[in-house]
């Protein structure tokens, strides 16, 4: 590309690699004096422009137009601008609606056919883990496989990824998940689990909104 | 309940959870959620037909813990969620982004009611093709990209492009909208400024669509080059270019303010 990269500072239109070459219309002309008149434009908006650049009559008419502009840019950005609560309102009302049963979980009912909707029991199986202390649920699949006809419905198996507090003694913490969830597929769901494989696969430091860290003593 | 008509259809057992996780009543489209909730009641028996030994509270707890922490649980939790199903995850990203996603509706299309209307199909969007979403880039970046999609879709059918040179053409009552002129005011100053936002909403209405949603990105967003190229599909160099030429057409527009 005829682009030619100046002296000045750097982050010159650079080709992409060649991916996305800009058209004609978008390249940035370079300024009189050889820079790169989108970064001086940057470097005046983040107030690191160089020797050159404070001194140069090129540079200098584009700053003051970047400075006359970012006066009112700023202010129109402050403004605020909040959407109506209604639209995710409506949003959420419109999902649930077109919700549609993806894997059923087989329920041992002794009055006839029953299921449960696997998306429905994994969100219980995570409210649970939620709300153990340090401990919280992220992926969480649960099934069930069909029994043949006139024997009864094996157990269900779960596998769950779980994110920890930083510091939390992970053995313990995962043996009781293990063994709330095998709990609460029981109480909850009425689903016997035979299997809850759990992976630890992050750990976070929640800053405690109302007292800084150290109260973990207790 | 012994009915065997109450075993689950599985449509509203599917949203029984949605009703527990929920753990509290922030909205009721006619009355759906509380249907729902008593629909939930179906799971209640299935148990009762073995004992329970195991402490009653470790079920019974989740609700207001769950409610008063969806809100805080890392984005990645709440995606993954989302993309197995989780409603309420989904919701809580929604709440999350509302705001950033319609600020940049409001700006890009120029008034607030097509940009609530943006927003909100692309939050339907998003929640549609969720599983497609593979964490490449950050989930703000991909709703961000869905949205300005959008935009510049209901741009290109609803309205031809205004000529940049003819700035004072476009907006009007958008252009009021868009700067909010419904504040309070104090005297000459406050006039005049509001005169020169006005000028610069006008000529933000007035540029070209790519070159909109790249200024409006960097300039109002403060996003960096690569993230928007990212959204809007393009190289950086071309981004580069097109915020460039906005904002030079609109430092020539606000000269008289200056």
């Amino acid at each position: 590309m005829a682009v030619s990269p100046h002296d000045g500072r750097g982050r010159v239109a650079q080709d992409d690699a060649g991916a996305h070459l800009p058209a004609q219309g978008d390249v940035v002309e370079p300024l009189a004096c050889g820079r790169d008149a989108a970064t001086v434009w940057d470097h005046a908006e983040a107030g690191t422009l160089d020797a050159h650049e404070r001194e140069c009559p090129h540079c200098g008419a584009a700053v003051a137009d970047a400075r006359g502009l970012e006066a009112m840019v700023s202010r129109l950005a402050a403004q605020p601008l909040v959407p109506p609560p209604t639209v995710v309102d409506r949003v959420v009302g419109a999902v649930l609606a077109e919700l549609r049963p993806r894997d059923l979980l087989v329920l041992d009912s002794p009055y006839g056919p029953a299921a449960l909707d696997a998306t429905a029991a994994a969100a219980v199986l995570r409210g649970v883990v939620d709300a153990m202390d340090g401990m919280r649920a992220r992926s969480c699949r649960i099934s069930r496989p069909a029994g043949d006809a006139g024997r009864p419905v094996p157990p269900a198996e779960v596998s769950m990824t779980v994110t920890a507090r930083f510091g939390i003694e992970l053995a313990s913490a995962t043996a009781r998940v293990r063994q709330m969830v095998l709990a609460a597929g029981e109480q909850a769901l009425g689903v016997p689990v035979t299997r809850v494989d759990i992976e630890v696969v992050d750990v976070f430091d929640l800053p405690q909104p109302s007292s800084p860290a150290g109260r973990e003593g207790r | 309940m012994t009915d065997p008509d109450t075993g689950p259809d599985a449509g509203s057992v599917g949203v029984v959870t949605e009703g527990r996780m929920d753990g509290h009543e922030r909205r009721d489209p006619g009355g759906t959620v509380a249907a729902l909730r008593d629909a939930g009641d179906v799971r209640t028996p299935v148990p009762s037909a073995g004992p329970a030994p195991v402490p009653r509270e470790a079920v019974e707890q989740p609700r207001p813990a769950v409610g008063a922490r969806l809100a805080d649980l890392d984005e990645h939790t709440l995606v993954v969620r989302a993309q197995e199903g989780d409603v309420r995850a989904f919701e809580a990203l929604a709440r999350r982004h509302q705001t950033a996603l319609y600020r940049l509706a409001v700006r890009v299309l120029g008034n607030r009611s097509d940009a609530e209307d943006a927003l909100q199909d692309s939050l339907l969007d998003a929640w549609r093709r969720i599983g497609s979403f593979r964490g490449d880039a950050s989930f703000s970046t991909w709703t961000y990209r869905i949205v300005a999609n959008r935009c510049t879709g209901m741009l290109r059918r609803t309205r031809p492009p205004v000529p940049v040179a003819d700035p004072g053409a476009a907006g009007g009552d958008d252009a009021a909208g868009l700067v909010g002129r419904s504040r309070p005011r104090s005297p000459e100053r406050q006039a005049e400024l509001d005169a020169g936002m006005a000028a610069l909403g006008d000529a933000l209405a007035a540029l070209p669509h790519d070159q909109r949603v790249c200024f409006v990105l960097r300039e109002l967003e403060g996003l960096g080059y690569t993230e928007i190229a990212q959204i809007t599909g393009t190289g950086e160099a071309t981004v580069r270019g097109r915020i460039h030429r906005a904002r030079k057409t609109l430092a020539e527009v606000m000269r008289p303010w200056r």
